[in-house]
């Protein structure tokens, strides 16, 4: 049965590189660092892969008054942990796109606009996604983005969703595919190898 | 931001000047009125009715009730664990340049059980409105705004009246960010008088229902500019024969309110006696909800709120405590009810909500076939809106 598209963004800023997005989330909704999501873009012929690189929690004023607040209900701390709705501000980076011919493992030739929908990948959309590495330079080229750290959590998640008899060989495959981007420094392809073992 | 600020300043310093000058006025008058106040305290409660009923039944002034008017009361005890619920509404109205006409109205409730420790229930009914006896009432043109907010406010009321019911086994105080006499039965506007009836009928059995439940109600309004208690002081201060209409529209208390006349007087936590709030009141008086209201100072900052409460919850001693206690407890830490504060979050419709609302309606006509779109002046609104640039127009010298 396929999952339900979990909408976890509507797009504020973008472009050809990149793309971030702004929503009210539950906390159990709210996405990880280095997790797939997609937004569509050329009027719906294709879907940018964002790869998320950064999670910010915005300001919220209830939230601020009541950590200030000499001696807030029980109540009123479990509504704010619970109930209400995490402002957050997403950071996407494009390591694709997806359109009638399937993966495209490049930039996407237009990039989503504003408001539109972000959603989380699904593990099977993950799967489909990494069975080719080609994103990986992308990730390794973006300047900026702490790299190494983000294709660590995407890999580890990227082999998390496969069944288990697979994911030793997906890790050994994505520590291939990260050692020829990183030949000429070992001692960086070193930390990023120990940080993918589960 | 196309506002040229610099244009203003003289403007907006001939304004703070006046706010000054105004405030040392009121200031000079408050001790009169608190003065007028104590002595109004003094008369024989049948010489003042006399006085209400020849005021007639045009005045807007407040109505004493067995509590004596200059009498101040101290926050009642809470019980240990009790149930408040919130309820506010957020709408969108018809518009002839957007997409489609519809019109849609959103309620956002939250019921919160002290003493549980665990995090409140919340809740957003979201209904749209389309249909053509639903857009066109009465056949009378498309549905006003007006209608629009009065069948929110019923739709709040609905929403209280549920949430109360599911919170029987406890003391439970129910409330509302408004007032409690329904809006749009206290406007003399030229509306369809069965829609504005069906209204009014769904929103005091609303009110019945929550009575029903055994829960206080109250409407808690901030920073009311209300002078109902002002215009009764100078009502008691004209000698019987000289009062008519004259000598009750212009009286020396007209540039004050109540707030300010009760800001004065209410140590935090305590609230006023209650009145009963004229002429507007027939409706709901026939119907078993004749309205009363006292000033509350909420504890916060000077803060002084209005509450209204309907007649069995004000004549009740339980009820009026519970909601005299509730609302300031609501109030300890967000200056407000809390559960008004998270009511409105969870009912307001943001302008990206409206967007997302329409691309999918966009999407689905598209689906069957029908090419429709926003107006051209609508559309180009949200250019400028989406890239608003300075200004390059010059001041007039």
């Amino acid at each position: 049965m396929s999952e339900k598209a979990v909408l976890i963004a509507r797009v504020t800023r973008c472009s050809t590189r990149s793309f971030v997005g702004a929503s009210r989330l539950p906390e159990a909704d709210v996405p990880t660092f280095g997790s797939f999501c997609k937004a569509r873009a050329q009027r719906g012929q294709s879907e940018v892969i964002g790869l998320i690189y950064d999670i910010r929690i915005e300001d919220d004023e209830m939230a601020r008054q009541i950590a200030i607040a000499a001696d807030p209900s029980q109540e009123q701390l479990a509504d704010n942990r619970v109930s209400r709705l995490i402002p957050i501000e997403i950071s996407c980076l494009a390591v694709g796109y997806s359109s009638q011919d399937g993966y495209a493992y490049a930039l996407p030739p237009q990039p989503p606009m504003t408001l539109d929908d972000v959603f989380a990948l699904s593990r099977d959309e993950v799967m489909a996604f990494t069975q080719s590495m080609d994103f990986v330079p992308l990730v390794f080229s973006a300047p900026g983005l702490p790299a190494d750290e983000l294709l660590a959590a995407c890999l580890r998640y990227s082999a998390e969703v496969r069944p288990q008899s697979e994911q030793r060989a997906f890790l050994v495959e994505a520590g291939r595919v990260c050692a020829r981007q990183l030949a000429g420094d070992v001692a960086r392809l070193d930390r990023l190898v120990r940080n993918l073992a589960p | 931001m196309s506002l040229d600020i610099p244009q203003l300043i003289p403007q907006l310093q001939g304004m703070a000047q006046s706010a000054a000058e105004q405030a040392a006025e009121l200031e000079r008058l408050l001790p009169k009125a608190e003065q007028a106040l104590d002595s109004c305290a003094m008369i024989e409660a049948q010489e003042l009715m006399d006085k209400i009923l020849r005021a007639g039944s045009r005045w807007r002034g407040a109505r004493p009730t067995d509590e004596s008017i200059n009498t101040i009361f101290p926050p009642p005890e809470l019980p240990d664990s009790f149930t408040v619920i919130g309820a506010d509404g957020s709408q969108i109205f018809t518009d002839r340049h957007a997409l489609a006409l519809y019109f849609l109205i959103n309620i956002g409730s939250i019921v919160v059980a002290h003493g549980s420790g665990e995090a409140p229930l919340v809740a957003s009914h979201p209904e749209l409105f389309y249909e053509q006896q639903d857009l066109y009432p009465e056949m009378m043109g498309l549905i006003s705004s007006a209608l629009v907010s009065g069948k929110r406010d019923a739709a709040e009321m609905a929403e209280l009246a549920r949430l109360s019911e599911s919170a029987r086994s406890q003391p439970t105080l129910a409330l509302l960010d408004n007032g409690l006499l329904l809006w749009i039965t206290t406007q003399e506007l030229d509306q369809p008088t069965a829609q504005v009836e069906i209204i009014k009928s769904d929103y005091l059995r609303g009110m019945q229902a929550i009575r029903d439940t055994g829960a206080a109600l109250g409407g808690y309004i901030d920073r009311p500019r209300t002078s109902n208690v002002l215009r009764l002081l100078h009502l008691a201060e004209l000698p019987l024969e000289a009062i008519n209409d004259e000598t009750l529209r212009v009286h020396p208390y007209q540039h004050l309110t109540d707030r300010m006349l009760f800001a004065r007087r209410l140590p935090p936590g305590h609230r006023s006696s209650r009145f009963e709030l004229l002429p507007s009141n027939q409706d709901f008086s026939r119907a078993g909800h004749s309205i009363q209201f006292f000033y509350l100072h909420t504890g916060t900052q000077d803060q002084i709120a209005r509450v209204e409460v309907p007649g069995w919850v004000a004549e009740n001693s339980k009820l009026l405590d519970l909601t005299h206690a509730g609302i300031l407890e609501e109030c300890r830490v967000t200056g407000m009810p809390y559960v008004l504060a998270r009511a409105h979050e969870l009912a307001v419709v943001s302008q990206s909500d409206r967007q997302a609302l329409e691309r999918a309606l966009n999407t689905l006509l598209l689906e069957r076939g029908i090419r429709s779109e926003i107006s051209q002046k609508e559309l180009a609104k949200r250019w400028v809106r989406s890239g608003q640039r300075p200004s390059r127009r010059s001041s007039l010298p």
